[in-house]
């Protein structure tokens, strides 16, 4: 039986896309220009201005963030869809680009000291962040098969690069192989999905899949292995258990500022095209999958949080804290069909996560020495005394992380649990208190080390300058963190915003 | 052009080509074999999705067959730059030597 699909071949043999595409892609668009010509630029400034690139990809980001404000207001409660239904120009995309492209800003502001200490001020450094952020972007906007999967492998890629960017330490390379080989493999499992969810609707535009499947009944089995093999793919990139094996190595071993880059920006974008693909298009198949995505939320918040318990690096501890956190999220998303609360407080979620754990991982940039990143326990020791503003810093953001009432954690998780027994799901509700309980240990274990007296026989550490831009990007994410967790209503009707008008809207 | 009964053996073939890629990934301990493996997954995606483009007549699946065509040689590149990197230190190629982070 061969039919001709002629509601797909329609729009591209009959129109070219015209001038309100590019407007919709604007902000990709600026970040991408800026990417080439970071390319360029690299070559004609002295190596001893390579600061200069970092100002410039600044002003690139900043005019970008720009845009994509004016986005929010021009795409409307409604949104509406580019390029032939391959990206969504709605304000679930700009809320993704701001918290993205604010990232990278801080990244970007944060790296020349930390790569200066370290001897790894490169040129191609800046390049490589911009593809990456172009990548998160695209991945937040796309809602075709195809862009999202060029999408996820622009932002992967040029992650694998930079996470072995340290050339001479073994470490990093050997982050960078473990990222690279894993990642390709999960990206695998995405396309195959990816070729089932395709093949049995017969569409790669996530509206016309979303129709197909809710014509498709009785349900279609090699469809659900397609939608299950995605969320293995997609599960991989925001490293949720038990996919999560090559985070605790990768995030160590990267240089630190693209771990406080990469632990963030990837998780945000990779969670925004979970929400649109599964609480929105597979949305009609949601008791096929509903149970898998129960089960990696509670898998990643046991496993994430027990691994933490034990570790004695910070870089490690956070990279096991970021898993815990994904299931937190994920919970949001297993709810978020036919309760908006559940994807209102995985956004808030990811807002409140970007700001958090980026202070987290920026105190760790700002202590690192020279050569070396100072990422064990033992180099916490006594920073209280010596960096008290440092150290306050930290304590205030592993308190976030904890949730603890006021701050911007706390009513992420209070959200997130609120949406799961709106949905009559206490028990997911019940797993996510329990385990934050536990949690509260070791981020309270890293705060107390921080007020201990250095080990006699231990030698001093000496800990760089924290320097003025250093000082800007802690005081930015922890008013952030503070914001957020005081003005939560008003935090709450700008995801409550981006949630109401996602496309492909079914 | 496909015969319609043709096409359920296809899809096992694409099925038992990404199986064996997947196993090989999890087996073999030379990063460069598990290099070979993952493109073997990704060769049987494209069967697949060349096999359901012919089979619904659609242009979609061919079009990003050749998306992952390009993909997968970028990721090649980057790949055997690294991997010559890490294994150019003095190393012996297994995958199982890189626990410099093990605690």
């Amino acid at each position: 039986m061969r039919t001709v699909n002629a509601l797909a071949a329609l729009p591209l043999a009959t129109a070219t896309p015209g001038w309100r595409d590019l407007v919709g892609l604007l902000p990709e668009l600026i970040a991408a220009g800026g990417f080439l010509a970071l390319m360029l630029l690299d070559l004609v400034v002295p190596p001893a201005r390579r600061t200069w690139l970092a100002v410039f990809s600044g002003a690139v980001l900043v005019g970008a963030l720009a845009v994509s404000v004016w986005g929010w207001y021009d795409a409307g409660s409604a949104g509406r869809s580019v390029f032939f239904g391959a990206f969504a120009y709605d304000r679930l995309a700009e809320f993704a680009n701001c918290v993205i492209l604010v990232t990278t800003l801080l990244t970007v502001v944060i790296s020349p000291g930390y790569l200066n200490r370290r001897r790894l001020h490169h040129g191609e450094y800046y390049s490589l962040l911009m593809a990456a952020t172009v990548g998160m972007m695209l991945l937040a906007g796309a809602t075709s098969l195809m862009v999202i999967f060029l999408a996820i492998e622009l932002l992967s890629i040029s992650l694998y690069i930079l996470s072995g960017f340290s050339r001479q330490e073994e470490r990093s390379q050997e982050a960078a192989v473990k990222y690279l080989l894993l990642g390709s493999f999960a990206s695998a499992f995405l396309l195959f999905g990816m070729a089932l969810v395709y093949g049995e609707t017969g569409h790669t535009q996530l509206a016309q899949i979303a129709e197909a499947m809710s014509r498709s009944l009785p349900v279609d089995p090699l469809l659900v292995g397609g939608i299950i093999l995605m969320f293995v793919g997609l599960a991989f990139k925001v490293s949720a258990a038990p996919f999560h094996a090559w985070t605790p190595d990768v995030y160590q071993g990267a240089p630190t500022s693209v771990t406080t880059f990469m632990s963030v920006a990837t998780k945000v974008a990779a969670f925004i095209v979970i929400i649109r693909l599964f609480d929105d298009a597979f949305a009609s198949y949601y008791s096929r999958w509903s149970a898998v995505v129960i089960a990696v939320a509670i898998l990643s918040m046991v496993v994430g949080n027990l691994a933490a318990l034990t570790q004695n690096s910070i870089k490690r501890m956070l990279a096991y804290s970021g898993i815990a956190q994904a299931g937190y999220i994920l919970i949001g998303v297993a709810v978020g069909v036919g309760i908006p609360l559940g994807v209102q407080g995985a956004l808030y979620y990811l807002a409140a996560y970007a700001f958090t754990n980026l202070g987290a991982f920026a105190v760790v940039t700002v202590m690192s020495g020279q050569g070396e990143d100072l990422d064990s326990y033992d180099h916490l020791r006594g920073l209280w005394r010596r960096r008290p503003y440092v150290a306050a810093a930290l304590a205030f953001f592993l308190l976030s992380l904890a949730g603890f009432p006021f701050t911007a954690g706390f009513f992420g998780k209070f959200l997130v649990f609120a949406a799961a027994i709106q949905a009559h799901n206490v028990a997911l509700a019940l797993w996510g208190i329990g385990t934050s309980a536990v949690s509260v240990f070791y981020y309270l274990r890293v705060t107390l080390i921080m007020f201990q007296r250095p080990k006699e026989d231990a030698p001093a550490y000496e800990w760089p300058r924290t320097g003025l831009a250093g000082s800007a990007v802690l005081l930015v994410t922890a008013a952030g963190t503070l914001v957020l967790g005081v003005f939560v209503v008003l935090v709450l009707t700008v995801a409550t915003m981006a949630q109401a008008g996602t496309l492909p809207g079914t | 052009m496909l015969s319609q009964a043709m096409f359920p053996w296809l899809l096992l073939t694409a099925a038992f080509l990404f199986t064996l890629g997947a196993l090989g990934v999890l087996i073999r301990r030379n990063p460069l074999v598990v290099f070979m493996c993952i493109e073997l997954m990704l060769n049987a995606v494209n069967l697949a999705l060349v096999g359901y483009s012919s089979y619904l007549n659609s242009e979609e699946g061919q079009v990003f067959a050749f998306m992952v065509i390009v993909v997968a040689a970028a990721e090649v590149v980057v790949g055997l730059g690294l991997l010559t990197r890490v294994f150019s230190i003095g190393r012996e190629l297994d995958v199982d030597d890189l626990d410099e982070m093990k605690q």
